[in-house]
Formats: structure tokens, sequence, C-alpha cells
């Protein structure tokens, strides 16, 4: 069969024509994708995996909220530069609880993946107040409603780790039922501080699976 | 860890990625020599001129940019993995690009960090070079807090220019500050002083940096509680991070209200602790900075 014959027979049979660009465009995914998938080192926790307590979690789910990620990535990636400013490169295995993850694609700010511990816990809430008041020439907008706000309005904690326990994160009843204890009495800025005290802190060093 | 995918996967890459590639020069072969006048397209619709389906091939520079692209796939396949488990004939991985990163790093400069590991501080503060290194550095790990010119910031954050050093301002001192962070304990003292109390010892304190009376009404509780950490003149304990009171110096601010709040709540600064983020020439560098 030739080019022209072959041609003409899915142009003019549409079922065919649909089959053939859904099965082209198929193709990068089979490649790039399907043996990812089935990948187990991107899905099996090691040491330097993280599972997100109540509080850190609700911080997580802030972050997300405000949009810190549109501004800030947590990928630091594995070039020298990179490795020097903010601390050992990510690891695949750093993400197993991620979801989703939020390696971000833009650093208008800072990358934040090995940001725990950098800062004191004063530090971070002078600096969501008003990041000017630490860091005069940042353009990062203030974010005083934190302050105010509680963490146990954020969202429906136990359902949020009922859901992940679905998911495979490795939860115990007890977990859930003291997620609402552990909120009790903090503002989202603290839940945010614990999650941003507790970024990249688990890393450990190559692990093998 | 394991990167490259194995087993069947891998075959499952190499076999589709080949198999498509085949698919697409094929379909260029096809395109470009398979055209014909023949009657097999004699009652194709005629779009211009003579041109109909089939009949001629697109401009030959569309091909040559094809098949540099599929010869550039080749090559690129054959020197870089791509293929399921192959590792391409230059054995080229991320971690292998950054450990040559460091090696090249440490050629280019392991003399330089190795001669001024040797150096006093003195010497390394008359070299300009290193503190002009040393203040990059300060921008980079310490200016968040400490402010740009290391001046203090937000009445939280000590000024490093003043004689005041809550922990100690020996070489060794301040490298252990760095090194190991601080966690400074000033106990909420509010339910045990009541609100008469703190406002006693508050104004006391005040006083510290004058002559004391002795007939203070919170002299009592000064010596009773403080003590221990800032000592009975006020003049402080850099062991232990209890600021020195008998100065000028404070650091969430010396008026009255600011004293009693921090008597009434306490105080926990913390300095992070330096030590994993930073080497120890690096660490060196600051001491040096720090100490001019």
């Amino acid at each position: 069969m030739d080019g022209l014959s072959l041609h003409k027979k899915i142009e003019e049979n549409t079922g065919l024509l649909i089959f053939g660009i859904l099965f082209v465009s198929a193709i990068g995914g089979l490649v790039q994708l399907l043996p990812v998938l089935n990948q187990d080192s991107l899905d099996t926790a090691t040491v330097n995996s993280h599972l997100y307590s109540a509080v850190e979690l609700t911080g997580r789910d802030i972050y997300i909220r405000e949009g810190c990620h549109v501004c800030h990535s947590q990928q630091v990636r594995p070039l020298i530069a990179e490795v020097e400013r903010y601390g050992p490169y990510s690891r695949a295995d750093e993400f197993v609880y991620d979801r989703p993850f939020l390696w971000g694609s833009k650093r208008t700010g800072p990358d934040l993946h090995r940001l725990g511990g950098k800062f004191s816990d004063d530090w971070h809430r002078i600096h969501l107040l008003n990041p000017r008041s630490v860091v005069p020439n940042s353009i990062m907008p203030a974010y005083p409603w934190l302050a105010e706000r509680e963490a146990s309005e954020t969202g429906n904690i136990t359902a949020k780790l009922s859901a992940l326990t679905v998911l495979g994160h490795p939860y115990t009843e007890e977990d859930i039922a003291g997620a609402d204890a552990a909120l009790e009495g903090m503002t989202e800025m603290d839940a945010l501080i614990a999650y941003l005290q507790m970024l990249g802190t688990s890393y450990q060093g190559e692990s093998e699976l | 860890m394991a990167d490259l995918p194995s087993g069947f996967w891998a075959g499952w890459i190499a076999v589709v990625t080949l198999v498509s590639l085949a698919a697409v020069a094929w379909l260029t072969y096809s395109l470009y020599f398979q055209s014909d006048d023949s009657e097999e397209i004699a009652d194709e619709p005629v779009w211009d001129g003579d041109l109909r389906e089939g009949n001629k091939a697109p401009p030959m520079w569309w091909f040559w940019l094809i098949f540099a692209a599929m010869i550039f796939t080749l090559v690129y396949m054959m020197l870089y993995p791509g293929l399921g488990s192959y590792e391409g004939i230059l054995n080229w991985s991320q971690g292998s690009r950054i450990a040559e990163a460091y090696e090249n790093f440490d050629e280019n400069f392991a003399e330089a960090r190795n001669a001024a590991a040797g150096m006093s501080l003195a010497e390394m503060q008359n070299d300009l070079q290193l503190m002009d290194t040393a203040e990059r550095l300060f921008a980079r790990e310490c200016a968040a807090c400490h402010g740009p010119e290391g001046r203090g910031q937000a009445s939280l954050f000590p000024n490093l220019h003043d004689i005041d050093w809550q922990w100690g301002s020996t070489p060794e001192q301040i490298e252990q500050t760095i090194r190991g962070g601080r966690n400074a304990q000033m106990i909420a003292w509010g339910d045990i002083l009541g609100e008469q109390g703190v406002s006693q010892v508050a104004e006391y304190v005040q006083t510290l940096s004058q002559t004391p009376s002795e007939s203070h009404p919170g002299r009592a509780a000064y010596q009773q509680y403080c003590v221990a950490c800032h000592m009975p003149d006020g003049s402080g304990n850099p062991m232990l991070g209890a600021p020195r009171l008998s100065d000028d110096i404070w650091l969430y601010g010396g008026d009255l209200d600011t004293i009693k709040d921090t008597l009434t709540f306490g105080r926990f600064g913390v300095m992070p602790a330096f030590g994993e983020r930073l080497d120890d020439l690096q660490i060196k560098l600051l001491v040096a900075l720090l100490v001019r």
C-alpha cells in the first residue's frame, strides 16, 4: 500500500480518521507517561518522604489557596548554582505525598523547597504580615488576613485526611480522629508557618528503594 | 535511585520510539518520492493548474529539514539516554553533570579555599576580596533577618554593629551561634509577678542603666526571679543568652510598655542553625566579617 491510497482511505472514513488522530497523539503519552506511571521510584515512600500532619496539610492548602506556588517554585534543580544557593537538589521520593505537587513553573520569588528552618517563626510572621518590614526591596504582597482567620475553618480536615487515606497515605485512625484537635486555637498563619518550616527538612540523602 | 526504566517498560519505550520514527520516515518518503501522475489519481479534483491530490511533492527544503531532524534524532538517541534502559555513548546523567560541575569548582577554587582556610581571622579581614565574598554571603544568608547592613530589624532581630551581643561576641561564641543556632528562653512572668509586680519590675529594670535605688519596689522581685540569668547588676549572661539590661540597647524596645510585655508574655527569640547550610569556610568568613 502506498501513502496516497492510505491517505485517501483515512480521509474518506471519519471513524478511521478520528482513530488515527487519537492514536498518533497518544504515542508521546505511551512513551513518556505510561512507563513513568509504572515506575516505583515515583510513588514509593522512603525516609525522604514526609507525611503531612493535619496542621501542615492545612498550611499547604492555604499555600495553594493564596497562590504561593504561582511565584515560588518548590524544586531545586540539579545544577551547582541552585544547590549552592538553596541546598540539596529535590528528589522524586520527596514528593510522594504531594497531591497535587507544587513544583511551580516560575520564580518571581525564590525557591522554597529547602526553606524549613532557615528563618524563625517570628520572621515568617512579620514577613507574611508585611514583607517590606524585613526585606526592604521585596515585591511580595502582604497576607495580613491569615493572622485573623481560624485554621479550623480552612476546610474539613477530617474529610481531607480520610480522602488521602483512600489514595494510600498511611494516616492512622488516631491521626484522623485527632486532626480537629490539632488545629484547635491555631490561626491560618500558624498553620502556614508550620508547613513552611517543614519544607525540605525530611531530606536525609540519596536513598535506595 | 533507579532512574532509568527497566524490564518490560524499557523495551516498550525503545520499540514504540523506534517504530514511530520509522513510520515518520516512511510517511515522508511516500509523500516525496511516490507521487505520480498515473491514472490512479486522474479522477482526483484539480486544485490549481495541474495540481491534484498526490501528484506533486511538497517543497524540497521541507524534506531536508525533516531529514536533518531525523538524523539529529538518531544521533541524539545514540549519545544520550532515551531508549529505555540504554545509557547512551556519553553516559550522561543529571547526577554526573552536577558531580562534574563540583569537580570543576574544586579544581578552580580549591587552592583559594585552602589558602583562606589557613588564614587567621585578622588576615581574612585584611583581604578585601575575601571580605567582599563574606558580604555577599551575609546578604544571601543573614540579611533577611538582620537587615541588609546588619543593623537589626523589626525590633526582633539584633543589630550586629553595636557592642551588645546577647550570646557573646568572641569569635568562638559567634561561630557557635551561626553553626548551631540559638533559642532564647525568657519565660512568661505575668502569672508569677501579677500585674502590679510586672509594672514594678519593669520600672526597676529601666533604672538599671543608672544607679538603681535600693528601696525600689521592684527590686525584691528582680533579685528573686531575674538575677539567675540577668545578674544582680543587670549585666546579663551570654552563656544563657540573657541580655545586658544595664545599657541603653534594647532588642525588643526599652520603653515601659514593651518591657512590661516582655515580662508578661516572655520572649523566645530564635537564631536558626546554619551548620548544615554553610560549610566551615563560609562560617569562618562570616565570623571574620562580624568581628571586624
